[in-house]
């Protein structure tokens, strides 16, 4: 800044350097905005069309059945003159009561189109809950590990080696894995017990490195004086590295919901079912709850994004469920970022 | 602690003794902390562990490809299906010529119609005789085919027989894999029931006998096509227009090819031996070096990973090609240019756009972004761009675009980074210099940061290449390699990835399979990108700190 306005003070007027910046920063603003602006088309795409599938104008304003219902087949046929669409179940109920005038009226047939997608959101719930459990006890403990106890060796640095290479595998490796190693030589099947596993690993390196950098950013002093008073090494990371480190462990790990919300690969042969008509938790046995498959909200986006045919018929299920998955993984995001930007300021050593 | 180990009153020790007498611990000899660390350091070894399982287990799968496929290729050889392939390249190569007749005549009926003027009919009428051309020209391999036709179904029916004795084996093997452990009475009649099962001991070299046996024929119906086409070729009709004219010329030439290509092909044929025996590394240089992956085919199978993996990197190029200018670019203006209102706004921006889930962005992509990018393919003014307009919808360029939305938060935080990093003085010594803002970024804070930058990028990269979700739904999925002969036009044909095709396939596959081992092989390929990218990136990491410091 000074090095500019000293050459304005001298030659009076702007001098081609100082164009050319002007212009370059320009340049560098528009991309940056261009980057922003994109993203926002998305959301504004995907929440003007879900939205007006979600949202109602009359009470109670939002949808309740799509949120409450399992997906149905969606039956569309002409009836008296003018279409009418139906979900399979009422479509049944309907087609007993007026067999004759239904006679030889062909019907077209979306699958997953009409009801609404409750299942796929308890599924998503128990997957990530699950697997956010595993993923935060191992995670959490590791990194209380590798900030508080481990000195330099080679067991530490084959074990960050493994860390960072296992934060760069592909997701779709990682449900390669899951599948090869719990769902089918540990024979679990396709089950949640294989997911939460699954995704629980694919996080497991962000929760580390994340929840260590939260460990270090507690000042040296508090462990030493706590060491100095007398206390165990447990006892001081109990009482006074834990408590303020907590915060920042989980924003991370809030992060890292979205995360493991949001993958659909590693679930995709793993836990997630197209179509399954008993809830999670309608099961015999409580063993059974943990082997049995569910639905997905993002397997079920896959779906209905790509099994079948793009029309005004299908697109409510396929932005209704964009939307829902979009802006609760959104919300879970933001909630982490604005909370770390809250810590930052907090505490700052 | 150790109150535990000390219930019983002990008599009274000097106090000398008592801080120098090792404490006995309460688990297995180890002091309360002890046992803590070792939990934590537990814990800590999962993530070791883990990279091993997967090594482990995708390897596991992975390795009984190579020799699944020399098994595959070996029976491809011996039922004779190579030899009829050789076969199929001279009737292909021939339609191939049949086909550039065809859009001749398509050219010229267009120049008729639209140029002269004509109706439809007379225009027809005008083609009669360049039809009459065509169809004898066509009808000149109808011998090639027939015996093309015969020799496959010999060849399939071998193959078929070859497929169920192993089924078979598969079956006997389960029997008496199930022995081990049964009743003595159970056993005994699955060791019968084994004994049962008869299987097929198949001379290849004898069944391969009635295909060698046609050769005098191929030969024959070669001489007899060559000298037809000959003659046929002679009475080419001409055509006025220049470009026609030049298209007719060059098909003479293609004529010419085919009497060479035929002679090399019956050269080939001659020398094929059915008995030459199968390498391992060609068992594995068909997968890393194969152009075909075709599945639950009736003819043959092929795992090449030519064409996803230059699907995946031809859509990782051009993601990167997109994320790179605007991610440098946002991280240079954050971190030198912007004031501090709008970092606050832009950095948790950008970091929660990486938060947007890839179904999301690839259901975006069929929803919304393929439509809109073909309806502007299609605008009149555009069509100078090669390849517009664009034949489908999804395709490489379709998910480049969502993909560079995804690695440009890794980009730009990383990129970022490393710019922040980069010591203060530095920039005060270029200010105290006289220069200006935009030089001292150019010449001394981005060359300091370059390094961070450039892992950043790879790391971008990896992140392009591994993703999934956003490929499987947008890029067009057609296992084909990108044609490069059509220019820069290549970025708008459809492709299929190595990540789209594990997913789109592992779901449908017979486990333990050659299919179900070919994707565990792209799996580790996908594995080992990814540890490469990463050990890359470290390394010129610690290159920069080095130059700082």
């Amino acid at each position: 800044m000074k090095a500019t306005t000293t050459a304005q003070a001298i030659y009076g007027r702007p001098t081609s350097a100082k164009r050319i910046e002007t212009g370059v920063f320009w340049l560098l603003r528009l991309c940056t905005y261009f980057v922003l602006l994109c993203a926002a088309f998305i959301f504004w795409d995907i929440g003007a069309k879900g939205g007006a599938v979600i949202f109602k104008s009359s009470a109670p304003f939002i949808n309740v059945p799509f949120l409450t219902e399992a997906p149905e087949t969606l039956n569309v046929f002409d009836y008296q003159g003018g279409k009418r669409t139906m979900g399979d179940r009422a479509f049944r109920q309907f087609k007993a009561e007026h067999e004759a005038e239904l006679k030889g009226v062909p019907v077209e047939t979306y699958v997953y189109s009409a009801g609404g997608i409750f299942p796929n959101i308890a599924g998503t719930v128990l997957l990530v809950l699950g697997s956010m459990l595993i993923a935060l006890v191992l995670g959490v403990l590791s990194a209380i590990y590798l900030s508080e106890y481990a000195t330099d060796g080679p067991f530490i640095r084959f074990l960050r080696l493994a860390i960072i290479n296992l934060a760069g595998v592909p997701s779709i490796v990682f449900g390669l894995f899951g599948f090869g190693l719990f769902v089918i030589a540990f024979d679990f099947g396709v089950s949640l017990l294989a997911g939460w596993l699954t995704l629980a690993f694919m996080v497991l390196p962000v929760i580390i490195t994340a929840s260590e950098e939260a460990l270090k950013a507690v000042p040296k002093g508090y462990r030493e004086a706590s060491l100095a008073l007398g206390a165990t090494k447990l006892q001081t990371i109990r009482n006074n590295v834990l408590p303020y480190a907590l915060p920042g462990i989980l924003t991370s790990s809030v992060l890292a919901i979205a995360r493991v919300a949001g993958e659909t690969a590693p679930m995709m042969f793993t836990a997630a079912f197209v179509m399954r008509d008993e809830l999670p938790w309608q099961v015999q046995r409580w063993t059974e709850f943990v082997f049995q498959g569910v639905m997905a909200l993002p397997y079920h986006i896959y779906v209905v994004a790509s099994k079948i045919p793009q029309n005004e018929y299908t697109r409510d299920v396929q932005y209704g469920t964009a939307f829902v998955f979009l802006f609760t993984v959104a919300a879970i995001a933001m909630t982490a970022v604005i909370l770390r930007q809250r810590l930052r300021k907090k505490y700052q050593w | 602690m150790s109150a535990t180990t000390e219930n019983q009153p002990l008599p009274r020790l000097a106090t000398r003794e008592v801080l120098l007498r090792k404490r006995r611990g309460w688990f297995f000899g180890m002091t309360g902390d002890q046992v803590v660390k070792y939990l934590f350091q537990g814990n800590a070894a999962v993530s070791i562990i883990v990279l091993g399982l997967i090594t482990f287990t995708i390897f596991k799968d992975a390795v009984g490809f190579i020799p699944m496929n020399h098994a595959n290729l070996a029976v491809y050889r011996l039922a004779g299906l190579e030899y009829v392939d050789l076969y199929r390249e001279q009737v292909t190569a021939h339609s191939t010529m049949s086909r550039y007749l065809a859009d001749i005549r398509a050219r010229q009926l267009d120049i008729l119609m639209q140029q002269e003027g004509l109706t439809a009919a007379a225009a027809m009428a005008r083609l009669a005789a360049f039809d009459d051309f065509a169809n004898k020209f066509a009808d000149t391999i109808n011998e090639q085919e027939t015996l093309l036709g015969t020799m496959s179904d010999l060849v399939t029916a071998v193959k078929e027989r070859q497929k169920v004795a192993e089924d078979l084996m598969v079956a006997r093997q389960n029997l008496l894999g199930g022995m081990q452990g049964a009743a003595p009475d159970r056993a005994a009649q699955l060791q019968k029931d084994a004994a049962a099962i008869q299987i097929e001991v198949i001379d290849f070299k004898a069944e391969i006998q009635p295909v060698l046996a046609l050769r005098p024929e191929l030969v024959a119906a070669n001489a007899s096509q060559i000298a037809a086409m000959r003659e046929i070729a002679a009475q080419a009709p001409k055509f006025a227009d220049a470009e026609l004219s030049r298209r007719m010329g060059k098909f003479q030439g293609f004529v010419q090819g085919y009497f060479k290509e035929v002679e090399v092909i019956a050269g080939r044929m001659a020398a094929w031996d059915q008995a030459k025996p199968i390498g391992w590394l060609e068992a594995f240089n068909a997968f890393a070096f194969g152009r075909k992956w075709v599945t639950a085919s009736f003819w043959q199978d092929w795992y090449g990973i030519i064409p996803l993996l230059s699907g995946s990197l031809l859509i990782a190029f051009l993601a990167l090609l997109i994320a790179l200018p605007l991610g440098v670019a946002a991280a240079i203006y954050v971190n030198q240019v912007a004031r501090p209102a709008e970092q606050k706004f832009i950095k948790p921006y950008i970091e929660f756009i990486s938060a947007i889930p890839s179904v999301v962005l690839g259901f975006f992509g069929i929803a919304m972004l393929g439509e809109t990018l073909r309806r502007v393919s299609q605008i009149p003014a555009l069509d100078w761009v090669p390849g517009f307009p664009m034949a489908e919808r999804l395709n490489a360029t379709t998910a480049a675009c969502l993909l560079a939305l995804m690695a440009i938060p890794t980009i730009f935080s990383l990129a970022e980074d490393a710019i922040n990093n980069v010591p203060r003085s530095f920039k005060e010594a270029s200010f105290a210099l006289g220069a200006t803002r935009l030089q001292t970024i150019i010449h001394i804070t981005v060359p300091a940061a370059l390094s961070g930058i450039m892992a950043a990028i790879l790391l971008g990269f990896g992140r392009v290449v591994g993703e999934t979700m956003v490929v499987l739904l947008c890029a067009g999925n057609r296992i084909q390699t990108p044609d490069l002969a059509s220019g820069l036009g290549v970025i708008f044909q459809p492709v299929h990835t190595m990540t789209g095709i594990i997913a789109q396939e592992m779901g449908e596959v017979v486990r333990n399979s050659i299919h179900y081992r070919a994707l565990f092989m792209v799996g580790v390929v996908l594995f080992l990108i990814s540890l490469l990218i990463n050990w890359l990136a470290q390394k010129i990491v610690r290159r920069y700190r080095i130059s700082i410091g």
